[in-house]
């Protein structure tokens, strides 16, 4: 969260109109083991073919809790080593939508909103009169509806709102992989510093004892 | 310092010895992260096997792969060759030629001197350091010069006959 | 062994004395409030990002194809390279906030008086270092804003009369912001902390010769000054753990507090984000740069409003000693100062619009008045307070305070 997002966050408590349909939805993302492995899977087999995770290697995924044979499977034939490149050629992708798919490595860290940006994205397309597929996040975006939000029905969606819960969740992961062990380390750190700091109080405390 | 201040003097020192390892230790812990990120980063460890395909190297030739940045040398000996080295103890690092080859036509060493970290140039009887002219034969085995080891044999196996993965 | 180590230094370098003189036998005010721990935690910062910028520049590559790649190679591959990362961003934000703490503790404080003029400027000097430091320092993750930002700060030089396109041609050695631009950026931005360094050491000498000052704003007896070391040590070493027990708490669990989300994006020449601001520390400076419809003449406010802190021991005209303790008005004054300071920064960080631009321009008049009118509310101030006596706490501190020699010499 930067400093201007909580600013926009500030304003947007202020101004309960800006809430409309092109607004972020304000969802839990689920960010259990469990998920963002099948969140995984989702962003491999459907956005892999057109968007990089160039930051990502296939080898990251272990990370995860994926067996090796697993990641094996999603790589579709890639050394572990090999990072998660898009299966469309660059060029063939600028040609198809007018640029190249931007990466997703940082995706989630990369839009005001983050995550919330992804989620709403993914379940912002619609149809508009003419039937032309559009989204209220990012109008007239040239990435297709991938996940088919735009046509499916109210019992479909509750399916596709968890895929894209799941595919954010783990575009979080993918924009931070350290993020876990960062806090681990951050919860010894602070415990560490409370103690010291403590005991220099006490120093302190003892030394200006002597001025009376 | 006055002498009643004596108990509390004490009291102190106990407590200064004890911030005192807590700090030194925090400092020392808080060292081995700059310490550590000068090892090799995630992508060096894990770079990966490097596969030689062994179906164009003629008897006799020598291909030089890399893995892991190293050189590798891939040697095809000939007949000639082999009887040569299977007679052979070695130099000054002795070791019998069947323990250093999977299969006794392809010879597979890291082509980095023992010495001092320079690669040594082919010759007929083996390979030549250009540095300090450690003399190698056609096992890999140190025969004269400086060097105190022979050519390190990596960890390799045949994925196929004409197919090796090292690493 | 011990001893004759140092007996044997000593005869060739004097340590003991040099400890003595500038620790154990240092004489340091003993009212000085935590407002006095700052500078020690500035100088605890300097090295902070000294040592983790030298291990940041064993992975960072200055290549406009490679910088952005290489950041996110720190993150990712580099052992602990994500925490010697979010200590030096964390700890460039950090910086920011001690030393502003220092400065508006001084103001507050009046220590800027005499003959503490050259310790303010050689504050001043650092500031301006750190600025230009932190400014070449925020191009090199090569993001979005790091683009745009130097870009437009580059561009202010055009406003330089007769030669301004050219002297942004060869600020950037290219017509863009590009590859010559962030390396010589890299350069300089390796270059500044020795300078930085060099300047501290002045800043710390000139401390040791004048002394601290303290709350009360005037020089205090023999019997009120205590050694630096143990007292100060302790309580400094005391503040820096409070210190780093917060700053751990944003480096681990809120690093991208100070990141902007587009500088996630890698820089593109070719399109503008579609809000830019600059770092927060930059803010209220820019508010006063958009607050000026002339290019000219805003980047000419901007560099004033920055330098005209120098002014601040003519400016302020009165005798009555210390800073705002005993002075209402400007104490006043400084209030409303800092609640200005925080529009002008909250302004920055808006787009610019009717409103905003409106209280901006408000703000960055209020900013200037309140220099330009203290040296009139200064004498003033004097004027009423002495008319209505001074306040029997001043007057008895100036009672029990006062060296018995300038009363000698006023008779």
């Amino acid at each position: 969260m930067s400093l201007r997002m909580f600013i926009c966050f500030i304003s947007l408590l202020t101004a309960q109109a800006a809430w409309g349909e092109g607004a972020l939805k304000d969802v839990e993302i689920d960010h259990s083991p469990a998920a963002l492995r099948r969140g995984a899977a989702t962003v491999t087999s459907v956005c892999l073919p057109c968007h990089s995770l160039k930051y990502l290697h296939y080898r990251d995924l272990l990370k995860l809790g994926f067996s090796p044979e697993e990641v094996t499977g999603l790589s579709m034939g890639n050394k572990p080593e090999a990072a998660l490149l898009a299966l469309m050629p660059p060029d063939i992708g600028e040609q198809t939508y007018g640029r190249v798919p931007p990466d997703l490595s940082l995706m989630a860290k990369a839009r005001e909103g983050g995550p919330h940006y992804t989620y709403s994205l993914l379940t912002g397309f619609y149809q508009d009169k003419t039937g032309e597929t559009n989204n209220h996040l990012y109008p007239s975006i040239r990435m297709p509806d991938i996940l088919g939000w735009s046509s499916a029905d109210a019992a479909q969606r509750a399916v596709l709102e968890t895929q894209a819960n799941e595919a954010t969740a783990f575009l979080v992961w993918a924009a931070d992989p350290r993020a876990a062990e960062r806090k681990r380390l951050g919860y010894y750190t602070i415990a560490y510093l409370v103690l010291l700091t403590g005991l220099l109080y006490l120093i302190k405390r003892k030394v200006w004892a002597r001025l009376g | 310092m006055a002498e009643d201040e004596g108990v509390d003097e004490k009291r102190r020192d106990f407590l200064l010895t004890v911030t005192g390892t807590v700090g030194v230790a925090g400092i020392a812990a808080a060292c081995w992260p700059f310490i550590s990120s000068m090892n090799p980063t995630l992508d060096v460890q894990t770079q990966s096997n490097t596969e030689v395909d062994l179906s164009g190297v003629a008897a006799g030739a020598t291909r030089t792969v890399a893995w892991r940045g190293k050189p590798v040398f891939v040697v095809h000996r000939t007949p000639q060759q082999i009887a040569a080295m299977a007679q052979s103890a070695g130099g000054k690092d002795p070791a019998p030629d069947q323990a250093r080859v999977q299969e006794p036509q392809w010879l597979v060493v890291v082509g980095i001197c023992t010495h001092l970290g320079c690669v040594p140039n082919k010759t007929e009887e083996g390979w030549l350091c250009p540095c300090h002219g450690s003399v190698f034969d056609n096992s890999g085995r140190v025969l004269q010069g400086p060097a105190p080891r022979n050519l390190e044999v990596p960890p390799y196996h045949f994925a196929a006959t004409d197919k090796i993965v090292i690493g | 062994m011990a001893q004759r180590l140092i007996a044997w230094i000593d005869q060739r370098f004097p340590l003991t004395s040099f400890i003595k003189r500038e620790l154990t036998d240092y004489l340091t005010p003993r009212n000085l409030s935590y407002w006095w721990n700052f500078g020690f935690l500035a100088g605890f910062l300097l090295m902070l990002q000294i040592i983790s910028g030298v291990f940041l520049a064993m992975h960072y590559k200055p290549d406009v194809n490679l910088a952005f790649d290489s950041v996110q190679h720190i993150m990712r591959e580099v052992n602990y390279g994500w925490l010697i990362r979010y200590l030096h961003s964390t700890g460039a934000s950090a910086f920011f906030v001690v030393v502003y703490i220092h400065m508006a503790r001084t103001l507050y404080y009046g220590s800027y008086r005499a003959p503490r003029e050259l310790m303010w400027w050689s504050g001043q000097v650092l500031l301006i270092l750190l600025m230009a430091s932190a400014f070449m320092g925020y191009l090199l993750p090569w993001g979005q804003m790091s683009y745009w930002g130097a870009q437009v700060i580059t561009s202010l030089f055009g406003a330089t009369p007769l030669i301004g396109d050219e002297i942004v041609l060869w600020l950037r050695g290219d017509f863009v912001v590009g590859d010559a631009t962030l390396n010589r950026f890299f350069a300089l931005h390796y270059l500044v902390p020795f300078f930085i360094v060099g300047m501290v050491i002045i800043h710390l000498v000139a401390l040791h010769h004048v002394k601290s000052s303290n709350p009360s704003g005037i020089n205090l007896a023999d019997k009120d000054n205590i050694p630096f070391h143990p007292y100060f040590t302790a309580k400094d070493l005391f503040g820096l753990g409070v210190f780093l027990i917060i700053f751990c708490g944003f480096v681990f669990f809120a690093p991208e507090f100070f990141i902007e989300a587009a500088n996630n994006i890698p820089a593109n020449p070719l399109q503008t984000p579609p809000h830019i601001v600059p770092e927060w520390y930059f803010l209220p400076f820019y508010t006063i740069l958009r607050a000026i419809p002339d290019t000219l003449g805003g980047v000419v406010a901007m560099g004033l409003s920055i330098l005209i802190f120098a002014a601040m021991p003519f400016l302020d005209r009165s005798r009555i000693p210390g800073g705002a303790r005993f002075r209402p008005f400007y104490r006043a004054m400084f209030y409303i100062f800092m609640v200005d300071v925080a529009v002008l920064a909250y302004v920055g960080s808006q787009p610019p619009g009717g409103l905003t631009f409106k209280i901006g321009v408000a703000a960055t008049v209020i900013y200037f008045a309140a220099f330009l009118t203290l040296p009139f509310l200064s004498r003033w101030e004097e004027r009423w307070l002495r008319a209505r006596g001074l306040p029997p706490a001043l007057q008895a501190l100036l009672d029990s305070e006062t060296e018995p020699k300038p009363r000698r010499e006023a008779r």
